[in-house]
This record gives structure tokens, sequence and C-alpha cells, in this order.
């Protein structure tokens, strides 16, 4: 039944070219009113006046009672001064994640949103609608009428919470009519309590004895007053019953007698009706009608690849006029109305039994022709042919839906249930991309080299050896192998030249993906020259900020500025990377991780907690790949220290972490560089925050990031400088000289952290020759060189030298505000500029303590004893703090409760004039106090 | 758990071998009555999803002691 008359792509041409979603272009139109409805003014009042004054309008009754059409005339006849958005709601709405993106791209088409608010493709998490509607919507001056038509599709209890709390939250500006079969699971009675419900039931859906009269005449039929009686009587006012019957009675030859008939009769209504009117139809009316009922919508071309005639358009265009079945759509589709459809298909079974397998095969075929991927798939799936449905989901462009940023298409959902039975190439390809989206990358791993053993070189084969080359790509992105990483992008690149794009597709996402992998994996193997290189690929691939894939490349781009030390550009990218991650909803997710994790990094450097923690806080918890308690996520006041303890723990302890988004694209595994980035981020707020245990611990959890065995060569080059960082802060300047490599280092942060471990053990020489004479790297490194080597040039007493050097370092920090350095500084600094105060006259950006000018009263006399003794308890709190225990672990060793015990080091810390444990702990050693 | 469903109006032949096969019926006084094994909850609400999308009216539904 295949190769029908007409392709299909041909046909579908005449239509509007099919935008992202065609089918979804369909739903979001009002649908027309047929010539024969008859309007009821009073419902359309009530209607219009509901709308006028309440927030929800429930049009609530059985199927056929005219809801759909009623609500269709009034936004027709007599529309609302505002806009209006449709959604003829499906199956596949019943989750939060694809309702939330089509009433956004209803609200869209209404042109009920600002520009600016992007259209999103993602919930946010937990059902609430997207942040953007709710703030899109109280941006409005004047509501918006949105129509959620077929609501009783809804049946997920988190879409109605979503949609009471966007009725709630949009300052008024939402006018939501609900038109359902069953009552939603909104909470009505609030409503109806708060008289914020115009409600329209099955009884006032109700046809009256005049309104029946009224629509049997629009069929041409006059049937006196009490023939109208009994008739509205028999059917209850049922306008399909009505219509049903005025269709079979038109075609009766004695009106009277039938209708006699017809009260005598007991049967159902529409059950019956429909079969009379059914089997008054010429044949091939009636068998388009029967074969076409298991379609969502109908083409004539495709009616006809049904039939196997060619006169679909003729039949459909003859019944549309005649308001029976169908109803014309936008363009040349047409559907069923779904209670009929429903009773054609229990009787297109009762007639030929075998044949609806048939006919979802080759509606599958006709609409994969056409190039209506999801719609082709389904119909694929119910006729159980799960090979053709993998072999065109697998060997077409559309596998990239799993790794979309914007989550799983509706289509990649449909595999969930893929027979685990089935055999092939392509239906391992499926689950390879399955595992990898979950992070899997040794299932991943498994199912690709299944489905390389099946792929042939052949031509036909090429877009599956093309989805197979993506799907390597993204495992070695997930374990970091390079070579891997290379010669899957080159093969894919080859490969992608030669299958056609998906026409249907609004951005093509194949290419954005594949250099920002390449770059991924170019970064994470050392190479940023060529990540920097892909990366700008990538966005060249990916032009204008509404292409759904571009925030990830930004955000490594900005990764790559920052190491560069390019900290300007870095920002810069890093928030366009975010913004546009907000447009797509993305912001939560494991792909803008990265720019989160740079701003993070920044705000570090300029010495900024709160916007750390705010940052570090969006950063997904699987992605961090260890704890983030304490002082990131307990949002504890700018002297985290006292409070960071609280969330101390071990490496691997993640209960501590906040309640990130589900992470689209990771899952036990994870990309291993944002985890590296994340921990190396994390430990350095822990350092300066004066907890290097916890830093050591964050950074221990990162030594094997995900899929990738061992960190690279990239990764350690970071980790190793901050780990013999909080070495020496941990009083263990030998095993941090220990840890890093001996002889040249090769970079700047490297010979900066061998000269500060060399510095700390005490050994100045060798701390000054493990230091360039000229320090040259990113700005923030280059300050920290400065500032050691004047740390250096004071100890020696070369007071001149030291000014001088830290006279550089300012300079050197001053553009980019990078005050980080100096807050890390340690005591030595401030003493030294309170010394000096007209060193830092022109540095107003310097913060507070280190600009303090030498005033009358000046601060804390450096080793002058506390004005208040420490307390014998106080004394033993600090004893332990400086053997680095946590609170917790102080408080277990005193048995005492940690709120008691930072009570303790509050005090200690008043006492001492410090503000953290480690400056206490320093000051208490230096008084000779421990 | 077994169950009594009864639907107003008598259902044609098709529609009870078609549409509900699982369920035994006979029609009496202008009432279709629908007599079955119902296996869980899941089943029963979409037996009445069935019946409504079908256009049928339910008006009695009771579970028989077994």
């Amino acid at each position: 039944m295949t190769g029908r008359p007409g392709h299909p792509a041909g046909a579908l041409r005449r239509a509007a070219a099919p935008r992202a979603d065609p089918a979804l272009a369909g739903r979001l139109g009002v649908p027309p009113v047929p010539a024969t409805f008859v309007r009821r003014a009073r419902l359309a009042d009530r209607l219009a006046r509901g709308v006028r004054e309440h927030p929800l309008v429930l049009v609530d009754g059985p199927a056929g009672a005219g809801k759909t059409l009623l609500v269709c005339d009034w936004l027709r006849t007599s529309p609302p001064p505002h806009p209006a958005a449709w959604l003829t709601v499906e199956a596949e709405d019943n989750s939060p994640a694809v309702f939330w993106h089509d009433v956004g791209q209803a609200l869209h088409r209404a042109g009920a949103l600002p520009r600016a608010v992007g259209a999103a493709r993602r919930a946010a998490p937990a059902g609430r609608p997207p942040r953007h509607l709710a703030t899109g919507l109280g941006l409005r001056r004047d509501p918006v009428v949105v129509v959620l038509d077929e609501f009783e599709r809804i049946t997920d209890p988190e879409v109605a919470t979503g949609l009471d709390h966007l009725l709630r939250h949009c300052g008024g500006m939402l006018r939501l009519v609900l038109v359902s079969r069953n009552e939603p699971l909104l909470p009505l009675h609030r409503y109806r309590a708060a008289d914020e419900i115009t409600e329209i039931r099955a009884a006032d859906l109700a046809f009256s004895e005049e309104e029946s009269s009224a629509l049997l005449t629009r069929h041409g039929l006059a049937l006196s007053g009490p023939d109208v009686r009994v008739l509205t009587g028999r059917t209850e006012g049922w306008a399909a019953g009505l219509r049903l019957w005025a269709l079979a009675a038109a075609r009766s030859p004695d009106c009277g007698r039938y209708l006699k008939e017809f009260e005598a009769g007991h049967s159902t209504i529409a059950d019956f009706l429909l079969a009379e009117v059914l089997d008054t139809q010429p044949a091939g009316t009636r068998d388009l009608l029967l074969r076409t009922s298991i379609l969502d919508r109908i083409h004539p071309a495709l009616a006809d690849a049904l039939t196997g005639s060619r006169d679909a358009e003729r039949i459909l265009d003859e019944l549309a006029r005649a308001n029976a079945f169908v109803t014309p759509l936008n363009g040349p589709w047409y559907r069923q109305h779904p209670l009929f459809a429903e009773i054609l298909r229990v009787h297109l079974r009762a007639r030929h039994p075998g044949l609806p397998p048939e006919l979802h095969l080759a509606a599958a075929r006709w609409l994969q022709r056409a190039g209506l991927l999801d719609e082709a798939l389904r119909h694929a799936v119910a006729a159980d042919r799960w090979d053709l449905a993998a072999a065109w989901f697998a060997g077409g462009p559309a596998v990239d839906q799993f790794f979309s940023s914007t989550g799983p298409g509706r289509s990649a959902a449909l595999f969930d249930a893929m027979p685990a039975g089935l055999e092939g190439p392509c239906a391992e390809l499926i689950r390879a991309a399955r595992a990898l989206a979950a992070g899997d990358c040794a299932a991943g791993t498994a199912h690709l080299d299944r489905a390389a053993a099946g792929l042939t070189a052949a031509e036909d084969d090429a877009p599956a050896r093309l989805t197979a080359a993506v799907l390597r790509l993204v495992a070695a992105r997930l374990t970091g192998s390079a070579p891997g990483a290379v010669e899957a992008a080159r093969t894919a690149d080859r490969l992608r030249r030669t299958v056609p794009a998906d026409p249907g597709r609004e951005h093509q996402v194949l290419p954005v993906r594949l250099f920002t992998d390449l770059a991924a994996v170019r970064l994470w193997s050392g190479d940023p020259g060529a990540a920097r290189a892909a990366l700008l690929a990538a966005v060249a691939e990916a032009p204008g900020a509404e292409h759904p894939e571009r925030y990830e490349p930004l955000g490594l781009l900005a990764l790559v500025e920052l190491l560069g030390g390019a900290v300007g550009p870095a920002e810069r990218r890093a928030r366009q990377a975010l913004a546009e991650a907000g447009t797509w909803e993305a912001e939560g997710t494991g792909r803008a991780a990265i720019a989160h994790l740079v701003l993070a990094w920044i705000a570090l450097e300029r010495g900024d907690p709160a916007v750390v923690r705010s940052h570090a806080r969006r950063v997904p918890a699987a992605e961090a790949g260890a704890v983030t308690g304490g002082a990131v996520d307990g949002g504890a006041g700018d002297n985290g220290v006292v409070d960071s303890a609280a969330g101390h723990g071990g490496a691997g302890e993640s209960g501590a972490v906040d309640g990130g988004a589900p992470v689209v694209g990771s899952g036990p595994g994870g990309d291993p560089l944002r985890i590296v980035l994340g921990a190396v981020v994390r430990a350095r707020f822990a350092l300066r925050n004066g907890d290097p245990r916890r830093a050591l611990a964050l950074l221990a959890a990162a030594e094997h990031p995900g899929a990738a065995g061992e960190p690279s060569p990239w990764a350690r080059g970071l980790i190793a400088p901050v780990a013999a960082e909080a070495l020496v802060a941990a009083g263990a300047a030998g095993a941090a000289v220990g840890l890093l490599p001996a002889g040249q280092a090769r970079s700047p942060e490297l010979a900066l952290a061998t000269a500060r471990a060399r510095f700390a053990a005490g050994d100045r020489g060798a701390a000054a020759r493990a230091l360039p004479r000229t320090p040259a790297g990113p700005p923030a490194t280059v300050t920290r060189i400065l500032l050691l080597k004047a740390e250096a040039g004071a100890a020696d007493g070369d007071e001149r030298t030291a000014a001088h050097l830290l006279t550089r370092a300012l300079a050197t920090a001053r553009p980019d505000r990078l005050r980080g350095p100096f807050l890390e500084a340690g005591p030595w600094l401030a003493a030294f500029l309170r010394r000096r105060p007209d060193l830092t006259a022109d540095h107003g950006w310097l913060p507070e303590p280190l600009r303090r000018r030498a005033a009358p009263v000046p601060g804390p006399a450096e080793d002058a004893p506390p004005v208040e003794p420490l307390s014998r308890r106080e004394r033993e709190v600090l004893e332990r703090v400086a053997q680095l225990m946590s609170t917790q672990e102080v408080a277990a060793d005193l048995q005492l409760s940690v709120n008691t015990v930072k009570t303790h080091l509050k005090s200690i810390n008043r006492k001492l004039c410090t503000s953290r444990r480690t400056e206490a702990v320093r000051r208490a050693r230096r008084l000779h106090l421990l | 758990m077994r169950y009594e469903i009864r639907v107003a109006g008598a259902m044609s032949d098709t529609m009870l071998d078609e549409g509900f096969p699982e369920l035994e019926s006979f029609v009496i006084a202008s009432q279709t009555v629908l007599v079955g094994p119902i296996v869980d909850e899941a089943h029963l609400y979409g037996l009445l999803a069935r019946f409504q999308l079908l256009g049928l009216r339910v008006t009695e539904l009771r579970q028989l002691p077994e």
C-alpha cells in the first residue's frame, strides 16, 4: 500500500512549509466552525462574561456536547479584546516538559509574550511552569486568554499543579479556558469558594428544544414542535446525538417515521446512529472513514494511501461541508471528531480485524516519507514494527534528540518501550544513545560495538553510521579520549555531508554538537588552541541567539578565555551563555554548568563570596562529583568559616548537595571536564574560607572524574596547584612540595604552587628559584607570583623591593578587580599596607581591611595579646581546630553540641580580633596561646 | 474483582464485541449490563475512560461479591 499517488513530500509542500513542529502548528489554531453550527447566545454570553470576570473558565461536558465549537465560535465572532492562545492538547502533553513547551508555543503564536522572552523548550524543575511564562505574563498590561482544548488528556497532577501555580502568579494576566470531558485536577473548590471560576457544564451545554429546532433547520430538516420535543428528550439535548440523527434522517425517506422508530428504540445513541449513518454512506466514503479513523489528522494524500483510491480530497471536502464526521484543520489537513473516530475504530476492528496494523504501517511509511518523523514513529510502533521505528530514528538525523540541550524530544521517549529482544544495529544505536544520555559510558560503548558489527559500508547505512559516529564522539567526551573523539568527529563530519539534514528542524543541531563535543575533548587533552578553534566553529554553525545549542560552546569558550587569563572576555561569554541558556530554560542543566563555574571562578578571583555561592548553587549536584555542603550551599554568612565546617565531610558524601535540577546528558558518569572544574572551583572556595581539609576532599573526589579513568594533564594542571596550596594551608608544606612535579614547572600556576610550598617549608632560596624572573600568564596568577615575591622581600627586610612588587601586583590586578589574591595573601600584607598606606591610595577597589589607613585607632596590633583572655573551653576548641578538626568533630570530641562549638568559635574570633578560624589559629600560635 | 457496569441504552453487538471484548453483557429494559473481571484499578479507570470516549453513559457501577 505504499507508493500511492502523489508523493507525500509534494503533497505536503502545498501546505504551509513545515516549521519546527508541523504537527504542533496544527494544534495551535482555533479550529473552524462549520456552517451548521448553532450559536447559542446564553452560552456565548456566559463564556464572554466568565473570561471577563474570572481567571478560570471550565467548559466541561461529555464528548460531542459542543464544547469546542462553543469556544471556537466565541473566539471567531466576538473575540475578547485581548490576545487569545489556543492549544489542542494531545496525549504527549501529559508530561510537564512537553506541556509547557506547547503552551509556550501557543502563547508565542498569539503574540502574548514579549519578544525578549524566548520560546523555551524545557520546563522548569518540579512541574512548575517555566519561569519565563509567569514573568512574561506578569509583564503584560492586559490579560491573555489561553484555551486548552481536550484537556481531559491531562492526568498528570504536576501539570495541573503548574497551571494552578501559573494562574496565581501571573498578576491576573491569564484567563484560562479549559475545555474538558472530565473535571481537571485543579483545586476547583478553592476557585469556587473564591468566586474565581465560571463553569459551563453538561446540563448547560444540552440543547433546548428551540436550539434543537435551529440545529435541525441548519441540516435542512423541518420538524414539528412535538417532534422536536421528542427528539430533544430522546437525545437529552446531546449535540452529537442531534447531529447524527439529522444526518441519518436526511437520508431516510420519511423523517417522521424515522423519528418514531428512533424514539421507540432503546439503543445507545451515538453507537446506533453512527452505524446508521455509516451504512447510508457511499462505499468509498465509508471505507475512507473507517480507514482514516486510526489517524490523529488526515491529509488527503495520506487518506489515499490508506484507501488505495484517489478521491480522498473530494470526499473529505464533502464530509467537511456537510459537517459529518470530519472538520478541516489548517492547510489541507482534516480531523475526525474524536468521539466518532473512537466509534469508527470499533467498527473498523469489527469489519476488518486484521486491517488496523496494516493501516498503521502504511500511515507510518507515508508520514516518514513526508518527513513527519514523530507521527511516523507513533504509527510504526502501533503497527508493532519496532524494527522500522528504530531504523528511521537511528538511521536519520533525529538521534541527537537524546542529547539536545533541551531534553529528549517526543520520540526519544517513545523508545522507552522498545522491546529488549529487538536486534539490529539501529536498535543497538538507540540503546547506546539512551545509555550515553544517562551517562553510562560502558553500556553505551558496548551497544555501539554491537551496532558497528551490524553496519555495512553501503550508502543506505550512511545515516546509521553517522549516528554511530556522533555517539562515539559523545562517548569519547565522557571518557576524555582525544584520539577517539578526533576520529569520531572526522567520520561524523564526512558522513553528515552525504546525509540530508532533517528539513523539519528549525535549527540544525548536529554540527554544533559535533564541534562542541570535539572542543571539550580537545580542552580536556590539553590543547586549548584547538578547543578554541572548534568552539568558534560551533558558534559559527549556530548563528543567532535563538539557536538552542549555542550556550554550551559559549560557556566552554568562556572557560578557554578564563584559563588564558582574559577575565573580561570570559565573563562576557559566560554571561551570554547563561542568558541564552535561560531562554531555553536550561540554566539549571549540566550543559550550563561550565558557564556558572566560570562566573564562580571569576567571582572568587574578585573576592565576592555571595556571587560564588549563587553560581555554585546552580551547578547540578550530579556534576559536582563531590560534596557541596557547607559554605557553598548553606547560604551561610560571609564569615563562612565557622559555618562551613558544619557541612564538613569526606569525599563522596553526597547527602549535602542541594536539590540540583535533573541533569541532561549526565548521570553516574557525567562530563569529566565539568566534574574537575566544579571540584577545583569548590576547593578554592573552601580554601578561601579557611577549610583546606574540605578542599582536599573535594579534589580527591575528582581524581576519577566520571567515565574518564584518570584526570588529563589539563585536569592535573588545574588540580595540583590547588591541592598543593591546600596542603600548605593545612600545615603540610612538605607534602605539598612532594605533590608537585620536580624541575621546571610547565605552567605559571605550577611554578607558583611550587614556590609557595617551598616558601612555607622555609626554603626561601628554592622558592625564589621556582618563580620566573618576569612572571607571565593570567593576571590572577601573575598577581599571586608578585605578591609571593613581595612577601619574600618583606620577610628579608627588603621593604623597597617589596613595595615595588606590591605596586606591580596592584597594577596587574586592577583592570579585572582581582581582589582574591590579596585576600589570600595572609596577615603580612595587611601589616605591610598599614605601614605603607600610600601604596593603596589609588586602589579604591581593594577590600576595606587592606585599604585602611594608619588611622588614630589602628586595627588590632598584630601581636598584642587579646584584651579578653580565652576561656578554658575556648582554648580546647581552638586546639582542636588547629588540628584541622571539623566543627562536628570538635563537638563530638568535647561532647558539646555543634551550636555550642560554633558559639565558642565566634567568641574566639571576637577575642582574637580575627574573622576566620584559620586566622584565629595563626594568631593564637603567634601569641603562644596554643 | 468482578464488577457490574450498567450503561444507558442498548449497545450494539459490534460495540460490545469490539469495544469491550473482556466483558460479558446482556440488555435489559433500555440498559446494557456489562459484567466481568476487573484486574485492578487501572483497568477500572481505563474502562470508564473507554465508555466516555465512545459516548456511552454509565448509570451504575458496583463491585460484585466474590
